[in-house]
């Protein structure tokens, strides 16, 4: 050591809770002096050596790429071994340091991922082959670069579940597979090695793909630049593509392309019906006749807009089949 | 108690291979792992896959490249039987899903790596690991079998000579289990945790290693450690040797590309012992650049292009600007060498069998031996899957013909009695001052260049670490999710395969791959043309020696 680095007063307020003996989770302030680029999880396995070895917490390769030390970092769903003290510090003053959300607490920082486990589990995460063609007996199968290229960054995902604790989707319905496993998801429908595009695409749908409130804050969440939200938008694509539309999410969104095309903006009475077809339409009439008193020309039929001419020709240069072969 | 046909320990690359291996030959199979299978180390390997499959490249050459890599310390029937195995290793990762880079024709895409003589080793971006990872847990999860996750290890049970099983206790609630099995599979990886400057994951604590050896397993080999010559200054983190085989270089701090005077034909892709003594040697004597983490040289790849560092080295430029807050596209990266990999482990055979009936071992917490005295780049992934797959087929066959397992009330509470009364004891040793003082020592005395003088401190301090550990103390008192628990377990662990990395390496007065003797600069074939073997007494390890196997290949200078 040559010279010393300068550090600066970092303080900690960490989230404590063991279930075997505190009635609620509690903050539990450190203070430390470390060299403003110094790891979160660095600066935490130092409380852990220095002043309280009952921190708890998940890690292991502190490098970014075994996804242990996911947790919230002054409100962000990160990895703290790749996020620096001095930055949170300049930001917010101090660090605090929480679990994940969306998933029960074990205890400390650690959470139960369990419920995002079985999200992943229930994708059918392996290659599902057709048996009438079998893989290339010997030989690796032959894949193109750009075919390599479709599957975009989702084999970078780390499974960390910073995603899932980020996704307010998720938080409002348990049902839904979240981020990481939809990315996943996506990763095997453009495999050229699969053969159950079509039925992933199927399935996926009931309580699945279309939950997603397009928020972006997965990708916003996601350390390995994943971007969950754009393969989820390329799958709602390919659903659509696939099968025409048999669900709520899929006949939404045909509905409203098909609206925008007729007059220049949503016919809502119609999107409902087209959406949620007649057995739909009485299912929600509650939520319609309160809709109607507070606003009576939602049954009626907008004007179409002027220049409707030239959303037409958007239209016709979509519907044009794509030189990349998208 | 739990009872299955057989137990993997570890749920890395090896024990997944194992696993499978054994659900294929019809039995009924458990893991045990201290992390989710996705969070295993294997994960991390970034570089690459060796197969020999390129047109111009041959099987008989990586046979060559790996005894010569291994100075000769390589048993040559497992080498060949190795390098043999390695294409239709990789055709079945692709098989199973993994995703590999490609070339322009659609064939698997490769790189050159250090001490090989053509590109054969195949890779997945700089996510290598990470994709062969992805690949055999989607593999494995399509079988049937049972999973204790976030278990820690904690004692195998022998009787007769033959494993019963083993007794580990399950993280989330703290509770003991005795788990009884035919046939024991140890794939819990390295220890490289003994040192301080390591590229290993925090959770590299040779927990099956130390268990094993404790049950009377035969390690071989102990001190041989790989250190890779660029680690991240700071942290220790792997820049991969992809780097350097995609064109990247070392540079001292006089702006000299100093690998021509070390290993004048190859330069930067020697072998990894050479490239880290070449470090060392130019730090020592001064040519070296110096910061508040010690001396260092520089590794640059600028030269590549923006382009190419990019869609190549994804995560060096991640973790260089996340770690060191450097940007390699347009700064060197400071690096010195860290341990990487430790060539020794549970002594097997290449059918994964070690010395006590029952208990089979695989991937880097064993040591067949085929890495010898240095371990070439892109041959640990390959080591995984071939040796976990002979291991779990070895496990199986034996398994379904052992007898029935027997344990006993008695072997719980043997193995859980020393963790409770590290926990209700008032005073005592702190685990992580321990493996602090601990990975300082063996950073000493133990590291890249070695002598006698040194060695014999390093092993006084490493004994004395050991009797501070005989009254360490558990502070945390809670049931659920204990991990200064696991702390102290894993520096017991840590203690262990130290004494016995420092006990071989003083006893060994040579110089061979990755262990340099000052004091023996040469190496010595009439004498030291053996490998280590040691088991465990009271007062530490008891060794022996074996011979090497040789084939076809006689020992020669080994120059790059």
């Amino acid at each position: 050591m040559t010279t010393q680095e300068s550090t600066i007063a970092a303080t900690f307020d960490v989230y404590r809770f063991d279930p075997t003996k505190d009635a609620a989770p509690r903050y539990q302030r450190y203070t430390l002096d470390v060299p403003p680029h110094t790891p979160v999880l660095s600066a935490l396995l130092r409380i852990r050596a220095e002043q309280d070895p009952s921190l708890t917490l998940r890690y292991s390769c502190r490098s970014a790429i075994c996804g242990s030390c996911a947790m919230r970092v002054n409100s962000k769903s990160r990895l703290a071994c790749e996020t620096q003290v001095g930055p949170e510090i300049e930001r917010n003053g101090r660090v605090v340091v929480e679990p994940m959300r969306n998933q029960a607490v074990l205890r400390d920082l650690v959470v139960d991922q369990e419920p995002f486990w079985r999200q992943y589990d229930r994708i059918d995460p392996h290659l599902i082959l057709d048996p009438r063609h079998p893989m290339p007996e010997g030989v690796p199968t032959s894949m193109s670069p750009e075919q390599v290229e479709a599957f975009k960054e989702t084999p970078r995902c780390i499974a960390c579940g910073a995603c899932y604790s980020a996704c307010p989707a998720v938080e409002a319905d348990p049902g839904f597979p979240g981020p990481m496993a939809l990315a996943k998801l996506y990763r095997f429908v453009v495999d050229p090695r699969d053969s159950a595009h079509q039925d992933r695409l199927l399935r996926i749908q009931p309580g699945g793909l279309w939950t997603c409130l397009r928020c972006h804050l997965c990708t916003a969440a996601c350390p390995k630049d994943v971007r969950p939200s754009e393969r989820i938008r390329d799958l709602k694509e390919m659903a659509v593509r696939a099968q025409g539309g048999t669900e709520n999410g899929s006949r939404h969104a045909i509905g409203f392309k098909d609206n925008i095309r007729e007059r220049g903006v949503l016919i809502e009475a119609k999107l409902v019906r087209q959406t949620s077809g007649v057995a739909g339409l009485v299912g929600q009439a509650g939520q319609g006749v309160r809709i109607y008193r507070k606003k009576p020309e939602i049954l009626k039929t907008p004007r179409k807009i002027e220049g409707l001419d030239e959303v037409e020709q958007i239209y016709r240069a979509l519907d044009r089949p794509a030189e990349d072969g998208q | 108690m739990q009872r299955h046909d057989v137990v993997v320990v570890g749920a890395g690359l090896a024990g997944q291979r194992a696993a499978l291996a054994a659900i294929q030959a019809g039995r009924e199979v458990a893991i045990v792992s201290k992390l989710h299978p996705l969070r295993s180390h294997s994960g991390a390997a970034q570089g690459g896959i060796n197969a020999a499959v390129g047109k111009e490249d041959s099987v008989e050459t990586h046979i060559y490249d790996t005894v010569k890599g291994s100075d000769y310390l390589g048993d040559q029937d497992a080498i060949e039987f190795f390098c043999r195995e390695a294409g239709p290793t990789v055709v079945e990762m692709e098989h199973f899903g993994t995703v590999f880079s490609r070339g322009p024709d659609g064939s698997l895409a490769r790189r050159a790596f250090g001490g090989a003589g053509f590109p054969r080793t195949i890779y997945a971006a700089d996510r290598t690991g990470l994709a062969l990872l992805q690949g055999m847990w989607e593999r494995l999860g399509t079988e049937r079998f049972t999973l204790y996750e976030e278990w820690d290890l904690t004692d195998l049970v022998v009787r007769e000579g033959r494993v019963q099983g083993i007794v580990a206790f399950d993280r989330k609630t703290g509770e003991f289990e005795e788990i009884a099995a035919r046939a024991v599979v140890i794939a819990t990886g390295p220890y490289g945790r003994v040192y301080g400057r390591t590229t290993n994951a925090h959770s590299c604590t040779g927990d099956g290693v130390a268990v094993a050896y404790d049950a009377g397993a035969v390690l071989k080999d102990m001190e041989f450690v790989q250190f890779h010559p660029t680690a991240l200054l700071e942290s220790g983190i792997l820049i991969t040797e992809g780097a350097r085989g995609e064109g990247g270089y070392l540079k001292n701090a006089k702006g000299e590309r100093f690998m021509s005077r070390y290993a004048p034909h190859v330069l930067d892709l020697a072998s990894r012992d050479v490239v880290s003594r070449a470090i060392v040697t130019e730090v020592a004597e001064g040519r070296g650049f110096s910061g508040p983490y010690g001396g260092y040289v520089n590794l640059e790849v600028m030269h590549l292009g923006r382009e190419m560092i990019e869609s190549r080295l994804q995560e060096i430029v991640d973790f260089s600007r996340n770690f060191a807050g450097i940007d390699p596209v347009t700064e060197p990266i400071p690096v010195y060498p860290g341990q990487h990999y430790m060539m020794g482990g549970i002594s097997t055979n290449l059918h994964g069998e070690t010395s006590i009936r029952g208990l089979f071992a695989a991937g880097e917490a064993a040591c067949v031996s085929i890495h010898g005295a240095n371990r070439l780049g892109g041959n640990s992934l390959l080591e995984t899957l071939v040796f976990g797959k002979q291991a779990g087929i070895a496990a199986a066959a034996y398994a379904a013909s052992a007898p029935a397992p027997e344990m006993h009330a008695s072997d719980l509470d043997r193995a859980a009695a020393p963790l409770r009364a590290w926990s209700s004891r008032t005073d005592g040793e702190d685990p992580s001052a321990l493996r602090t003082e601990l990975q300082q020592t063996m950073e000493r005395y133990a590291s890249i260049y070695r002598n006698e003088a040194d060695l014999l401190e390093g092993l006084r301090r490493v004994r004395a670490l050991k009797a501070r550990f005989a009254r360490v103390r558990v502070v945390d008192q809670s049931r659920v999710y204990n991990v200064n628990l696991t702390d102290a377990l894993e520096v017991g662990h840590l203690i262990e395969l130290s004494e016995a990395i420092v006990v071989g390496a003083y006893a060994r007065t040579e110089s061979r791959g990755a262990h340099a003797r000052t004091d023996y600069p040469k190496r010595d074939d009439a004498h030291w043309m053996r490998h280590t073997l040691a088991q465990r007494t009271p007062d530490g390890p008891s060794l022996s020696y074996g011979p090497v196997t040789f084939t076809r290949w006689e020992p020669k200078e080994r120059v790059y």
